[in-house]
């Protein structure tokens, strides 16, 4: 009896010591709220992780060749015409649908940076600390916030203009604001980013005020033509431009001498000095460049045929060094090579975005090679086309500038053009300097030239279904924001 | 009750008669009567422990000759007591035999207690050991698929101790976790897959609000109540059992073989402008040697061996069970097994007359290797159906072909089999401690302390030829601790000989902690040496995490019955979690239950035709709590990215915003049902209603991507689930030799989403199976409609040659497919969609019969469901080139639509032009099917020849045959799991793993 009474007694207590604890959270191992950012390394690692989006494999951002598949539009870039690319097909055939797999990946990407951003632009005012490096960090932050904006701005023109630090419910109906808001916003952010970064870049794939600069000009250069036509941002992207090639010593600029080293496919390749920004990379880690390798190659080299070059482009590319190095046209095969027109889809390939790794041939999808997004041949050319146009004249500082780029390539200095001929003989350059590099679309854009541009095919290339309008020049909205926000269907 | 007891006083003492006199045969005859003195024909009468038996003629009368004059005679029939008697009592033996009232005055569980079966006002459904005897079964979901009425079972993978969903009363919640909670010997919330099924004695399901609602805030999707064998007081019985079984897949698919794919590939190049890849040659070549059948590569015989030692008895106050199991299942897939260790001992001991003891525990080592069920593009099945049949399994090294040059892009399906591992090892310790003191016979206290412990290994391996050479591992660790008070004070009275009043009021609290950590070698220097050393890496991963939540509740219980006549069940709980924030945590759960027995009253009585008759009525509330901890707070969560190249960096990016207001998901129930048993217990009937509706549902709701997509979990809309079951059972035959019982159940679910939060018109879910395959939210919520509704573009087959005018307008060419313009508009994109199916099964049949012929029983088990489609990704991204697939692989495209040839195919062609969305009508089909579940033959060997050893042998098939219309592998297996929110997802078949037909032998032996 006695103890019975006692075991139950004291099984109850045992068990009684259990209940104290409160029915509380105790978020263990938990970053709560916006006390995350309240240090210096907490404020840091905001930063850092705000890249991640923009490179986040298949998911979002610029590590796929989704955003390959946004600027099919351009003469550069074609795909299978039939295979697993309905994606990239439609999009070459001026035929995006809303639901198209692929535009969301670039759409979240930049959008999901934005969003972090936004967050760390209120959150940093509670972050202690040494002044300087908060206000590097904050520079980072603008810069990312505008050159997510960017992007998006180019892609879809109007688009909805998120600047709100945490999550609203409001924002759940939002409705688009006018490309010049937004271009506004950029303009804003780089400039503080300019004020804010240090003049070199505080490590590879991060930017420094060269590279907030770069940006704005190439913002500029964009807002001087379509849909903006603001002309009067010539002379500013002129300007900014300027800056940043008479100090490239300071900012750590340069062209590469050869371009064989830029796309050497190995580690030479990363964080050149003409890497102004750039995406790096770490393939083992789950954090692969998947945009080259297999992505880049043809079906007979056992790669997957993503993206190739448009032959009329490739017929016209002129003869050279920078011609060899930026198309592959000989297939390696095991029963023997062949050429590029008697392959799988008869179109020539980019050796730019092969890959060599360390075990020769070893064909892989996921690489170490870094992603530049923005080269110091990008701050070279738009410095000529945009102080050319600004002028209306073309300067020796402007044939300086396009003319390094073609002693690069191989080719002979461009010399006694007027200003109309220079300017496309400087979109011309950008194209084939550029060739693959989701520049030559959006100058097709600014300049009203994807009509021309897609007007005379080649009979092996896809053609446009239907006539090319206006409309073509922006993507669809994805589908499915579409539906969680009907109101971004208004204009 | 005192009837049943002085039954069983009877009984024993006519077996401790004495004997007297030497073993010699005797004539022996005699006559059977009821307890009115009326004569009972065709009761067995047999010589205990022979077969030596007879039966009464239609007078009652029966001779028999016994060989031992000491011998007593068992008088059996069903719907009556079975009764031995004395063979050398006075001649003619006169005996009566009572009606087997027992199945009424059974004492079943039931939340917190016990009730007599006659005086439930729920609805329960039971599932006893004796169902599932003589089939092979390894899990709980397998004991209680198609067994009871309102439990729909559907085993998502084929893989060994596969994730199955399994779910009562259908689905209530949309985010929130749907699957019921399982109760082992008072032990809330324990883990059923933890559970061997050997050493299940019964199953209870709770089913109606005034069962559930004991179980408050876990009440809402059914309880599931199982107790586990006890001893018996006498001799040790050891019963041993070993089964040995062979699994096949249920089907392989139509694929094209190496020439015709070689053709077909060619065919494409030619109608799309690209440079043909095979020559005559090879195609030749193919068609005299063949290619590789990959799904013969990646499929195979799978053995299966179980043993299981069962050790029960006890002294008069002591008594034990021991179980100890070894299971050790091989998958159908290449390398993927489960292995299992598991001892049970229960121990009983009542140390006074007022005080007991029960101490159950159980230790379960559990080894699954590559059992990744569910998994979509890189699942072998997926990839099977992907590579083309003209590449060999391996190189001419000898090494995996790395690269399929022309179909796939991904990785070698049998090198997704062998050169990477997913090996989780789960160690689960439980016990469970009760001391009952009984104050008096009315008044007893019972302290539980409950533990449960599980401990999860994971060891990873990611070989170079599945990852673009670059082979890592990961080693993990997860300790998950559960403790279980309950106090529960009982008081029950018989008041006036009348009036049954039963009371209980208990106090509970549950708390659960996990902690765990990972570390992950990235591009492995030394790749063989997998994750026993990921030191040599060159980058590397780490992860630490931590959960815990609690919750207290205070719950009591009234029982009342009137006579046995008129039956009150009244019960309220009141749950705290601290998964919600304060002011939100506290929930009461009140229900109230009624029942009427008919048959007890004098007008029903004099009908003389019902056994029982019962109406029984509830209604009541439960909730859901089922969310995950934290998630009403906003967090941060790791990533890691890369600055300089082939290194990681870690950051932080936000995660998806917290929702401080979630409040407790909660569920009303309305239930109406009626039991009926007739002639002498012989068939027995029971019919439910229930409505159930559930508020505040919780639901994540997708956010945009424009605000970094991911969602926000919150208390939205409105849905209902209502239904009938109906469960019938019987003894159609009942002779001396032959003997047939067989029971019924049909369960018809129905739901609606009532409504959604502001008005809202339309939600949207996705499964994120196909991804890369469809790009859209796969499934709606829209008022009105049901749970797991599709969402997609209607196919209209090919363009034909007379549209190609219309067809122009979409940019199409005849042989294209055709899709339903929605809104006219000249395009297909995402306005163009709209419910185009549901993925729930609305109705389940379950019908299994035993036949006794003699020393045989035949076992046959037929399980169906019906009502529902599927979206067959599967076969979907095997026919089209989308998303890792380049070329088609199913032999139907044989039958596409060839300009000139073949005009009136609905299979599009190759152009340039064509487009397949997989998320379509074209993809979807009926999941219909009915299944032979099980059908096994048994053989008992008679004691008498074997002396003491009780012996039986069985033989079984499973899933041994389908009947569906289905295309894929298997209907039932899907890309979906049993995970909380997946549930309105379930339909969509992509890879995987399909469930097996399996034959077993068995032996059993018990002495």
């Amino acid at each position: 009896m006695k103890k019975s009474i006692i075991a139950i007694s004291a099984l109850s207590l045992l068990l009684l010591t259990q209940c104290k604890k409160a029915l509380e959270q105790d978020p263990k191992g938990q970053l709560v709220g916006t006390d995350a950012v309240s240090t210096l390394p907490g404020l840091q690692a905001a930063v850092l992780g705000a890249y991640q989006p923009l490179k986040n494999g298949y998911t979002s951002g610029f590590a796929s060749s989704a955003i390959v598949g946004l600027v099919m539009g351009s003469d550069d870039l074609t795909t299978h015409p039939a295979s697993n690319k309905q994606d990239f097909r439609e999009i070459d055939q001026f035929a995006a649908s809303n639901t198209n797999g692929r535009t969301p990946i670039i759409w979240l990407g930049c959008y999901k940076t934005i969003i972090n951003i936004n967050n760390i632009l209120t959150a940093y005012k509670n972050t202690s600390g040494n002044s300087a490096a908060v206000n590097q960090l904050l520079g980072e932050a603008y810069f990312l916030r505008a050159f997510s904006y960017f992007w998006l701005v180019r892609f879809w023109n109007n688009i909805p203009l998120i600047t709100a630090s945490s999550y609203d419910a409001g924002l759940l109906s939002i409705t688009k604001s006018p490309a010049t808001d937004v271009y506004k916003l950029i303009e804003a952010d780089l400039q503080q980013a300019e004020q804010l970064l240090p003049n070199a870049k505080p490590a590879a794939g991060r930017a420094g005020a060269g590279a907030a600069k770069a940006l704005l000009a190439e913002v500029y250069l964009m807002e001087g033509g379509y849909p903006i036509n603001d002309q009067s941002k010539y002379a500013l992207a002129a300007a900014k431009a300027k800056e940043v090639i008479s100090n490239k010593a300071l900012y750590g600029f340069d062209l590469a001498p050869d371009l064989n080293v830029l796309w050497s496919g190995t580690q030479t390749a990363i964080n050149t000095p003409e890497a102004v920004f750039e995406l790096e990379f770490s393939s083992a880690s789950g954090n692969g460049n998947s945009i080259y390798g297999k992505s880049a190659m043809p079906g007979d080299e056992n790669g997957w045929d993503d993206y190739f070059c448009e032959i009329n482009f490739f017929n016209n590319f002129p003869a050279g060094k920078r011609k060899d190095a930026t198309f592959h046209t000989t297939f390696i095969m095991p029963a023997g090579n062949i050429n590029w027109q008697n392959g799988q889809t008869k179109h020539p390939y980019y050796q730019k975005f092969r890959v060599n790794t360390p075990t020769p041939n070893y064909l892989t999808s996921s690489t170490n090679q870094p992603l530049p997004l923005i080269r110091y041949a990008h701050v070279l050319l738009t410095f000529a086309e945009a102080d050319a146009r600004a002028n209306n004249a073309v300067s020796a500082d402007d044939y300086a500038a396009v003319n390094a780029i073609r002693s690069r390539a191989g080719l002979a200095p461009l010399n006694g053009l007027s200003a109309n001929d220079f300017e496309s003989a400087v979109v011309q350059e950008r194209a084939w300097e550029f060739a693959g590099e989701y520049t030559r679309w959006f100058d097709l854009v600014r300049l009203q030239m994807v009509e021309s541009a897609n007007a005379n095919k080649n009979t092996n290339d896809l053609k446009p279904i239907g006539a090319i309008t206006k409309a073509n020049y922006f993507l669809p909205i994805p589908n499915a924001d579409l539906q969680l926000n009907p109101n971004l269907s208004f204009k | 009750m005192t009837k049943f007891l002085l039954n069983h006083l009877i009984i024993a003492v006519l077996i401790m008669l004495p004997g007297f006199g030497l073993a010699q045969s005797l004539s022996v005859s005699g006559k059977v009567t009821d307890n009115k003195g009326a004569a009972v024909p065709g009761v067995t009468i047999t010589e205990k422990g022979t077969k030596n038996a007879t039966a009464t003629d239609v007078n009652g009368a029966f001779k028999i000759v016994v060989k031992n004059n000491n011998t007593a005679l068992v008088c059996s029939l069903v719907g009556f007591l079975s009764k031995e008697v004395s063979a050398n009592s006075q001649q003619p033996l006169k005996i009566t035999i009572e009606d087997d009232t027992q199945k009424l005055n059974e004492v079943v569980v039931i939340g917190y207690g016990t009730q007599k079966k006659a005086d439930l006002t729920g609805a329960l459904s039971s599932v006893n050991a004796g169902d599932f005897k003589s089939q092979p079964v390894t899990s709980v979901a397998q004991v209680l698929q198609g067994r009871a009425a309102g439990v729909t079972v559907m085993s998502n993978s084929g893989a060994p101790g596969g994730d199955a969903s399994i779910r009562i009363r259908g689905n209530n919640s949309i985010q929130g976790d749907n699957n019921p909670l399982y109760v082992i010997d008072g032990f809330v919330g324990a883990d059923y897959s933890a559970i061997n099924p050997q050493d299940i004695e019964s199953i209870q399901i709770l089913k109606d609000a005034s069962s559930v609602a004991i179980y408050g805030s876990r009440g809402a999707n059914g309880v599931v109540l199982i107790a586990t064998k006890k001893g018996k007081s006498g001799d040790t019985q050891v019963l041993f059992t070993v089964k040995a079984s062979s699994a096949q897949v249920l089907k392989k698919l139509s694929l094209l073989n190496a020439a015709q794919y070689a053709e077909t590939v060619n065919a494409k190049a030619l109608a799309t402008g690209t440079t043909p890849i095979y020559t005559q040659a090879q195609i030749d070549q193919f068609a005299a040697n063949g290619g590789t059948n990959w799904q013969n590569e990646v499929f195979r015989t799978a053995p299966t061996q179980e043993y299981q030692l069962n050790l029960a008895g006890g002294k008069e106050k002591t008594t034990y069970y021991i179980g100890a199991n070894y299971l050790n299942q091989q998958g159908i897939l290449n390398n993927s097994y489960l292995k299992r260790y598991a001892l049970r001992s229960n121990l009983e001991s009542k140390v006074t007359d007022k005080f007991s003891i029960s101490f159950n525990f159980y230790v379960n080592r559990q080894q699954g290797t590559n059992l990744r069920g569910n998994l979509g593009r890189q699942s072998p099945v997926t990839q099977a159906l992907a590579w083309a049949p003209t590449v060999a399994v391996f190189d001419a090294a000898g090494n995996y072909t790395l690269n399929d040059p022309v179909g796939s892009i991904t990785s070698n399906p049998v090198a997704l089999e062998q050169d990477q591992e997913l090996t989780n090892i789960t160690t689960t310790a439980n016990g469970i401690l009760d001391l009952r003191y009984k104050f008096s016979q009315d008044l007893s206290l019972t302290v539980t302390g409950g533990a449960n412990y599980a401990n999860t290994q994971g060891y990873t391996y990611v070989g170079p030829s599945v990852s673009q050479n670059l082979p890592s591992a990961t080693r993990s660790s997860l300790e998950g601790v559960s403790l279980q008070q309950t106090d529960n004070l009982t008081y029950s009275h018989l008041f006036g000989g009348v009036h049954r009043l039963t009371a209980t009021a208990v106090f509970e609290f549950q708390n659960y902690q996990a902690n765990g950590f990972s570390a992950t070698g990235n591009n492995l220097t030394f790749p063989n040496l997998t994750y026993y050393n990921l030191a040599l890496a060159s980058t590397y991963g780490v992860g630490t995490n931590y959960s815990n939540n609690a919750l207290s509740s205070l719950l009591g219980r009234v029982n009342y019955a009137y006579k046995d006549k008129y039956l009150v069940t009244f019960s309220i709980r009141r749950d705290g979690s601290s998964k919600f924030t304060t002011g939100n945590q506290y929930s009461t759960f009140p229900s109230v239950g009624l029942g009427w027995r008919l048959s007890e009253e004098p007008f029903i009585k004099q009908l003389n035709f019902f056994d029982n008759l019962k109406l029984r009525g509830s209604y009541g509330s439960t909730g859901n709590q089922a969310i995950n901890p934290y998630q009403t707070l906003t967090t941060y969560g790791n990533v890691s990215t890369s600055f300089i190249s082939g290194t990681i960096t870690p950051g932080i990016l936000m995660g998806n915003p917290g929702n401080p207001l979630l409040k407790w998901e909660t569920t009303k129930q309305v239930d109406g049902g009626i039991d009926m048993e007739i002639l002498k217990n012989r068939l027995s009937f029971s019919a439910d209603y229930y409505h159930k509706s559930t508020s505040n549902l919780l639901l994540p709701v997708t956010l945009p991507l424009y605000l970094g997509g991911g969602s926000i979990l919150s208390n939205v809309g409105k849905v209902n689930n209502w239904g009938y079951e109906f469960s019938l059972s019987g003894d159609p035959i009942v002779s001396k030799d032959l003997k047939w019982s067989s029971s019924f159940n049909f369960s018809l679910l129905n739901n609606k989403v009532v409504s959604l939060a502001n008005g809202q018109n339309i939600m949207y879910t996705g499964s994120s199976v196909g991804s890369g395959l469809s790009t859209q939210s796969e499934f709606v919520l829209i008022p009105g409609q049901r749970l797991g509704t599709y969402w997609g573009l209607t196919y209209e087959g090919t363009w034909k040659p007379s549209e190609a005018a219309a067809a122009a307008q979409y940019g199409a060419v005849p042989g294209d497919a055709k899709y339903l313009d929605l809104n006219n508009d000249q395009q297909i994109n995402g306005s163009d969609y709209h419910p185009i199916g549901n993925g729930l099964p609305k109705y389940s049949y379950g019908w299994n019969n035993n036949v006794t012929y003699k020393d045989f029983t035949l076992n046959v088990f037929i399980q169906a469901l019906t009502g529902f489609s599927k979206l067959n990704y599967t076969y979907g991204s095997a026919i089209t080139a989308n998303s890792d697939n380049r070329q088609a692989t199913i032999a139907d495209i044989l039958n596409r639509y060839i300009p000139g040839v073949n005009e009136t195919s609905n299979i599009p062609g190759f152009s340039k032009t064509n487009k397949n969305y997989i998320q379509s009508t074209r993809f979807m089909e009926s999941g219909n099917f009915a299944r032979l579940k099980n059908i096994s033959l048994a053989y008992n060997f008679s004691k008498d020849k074997l002396k003491k050893v009780d012996l039986s042998v069985f033989v079984s098939a499973t899933n041994l045959w389908t009947i569906t219309g289905y295309k894929g592998f298997d209907p039932e297996s899907s890309s979906v799991t049993s995970a909380p929110g997946a549930d309105v997802n379930q339909g969509i078949d992509y890879g995987a793993y399909p469930n097996a037909k399996t034959y077993t032998v068995g032996l059993t032996a018990k002495f």
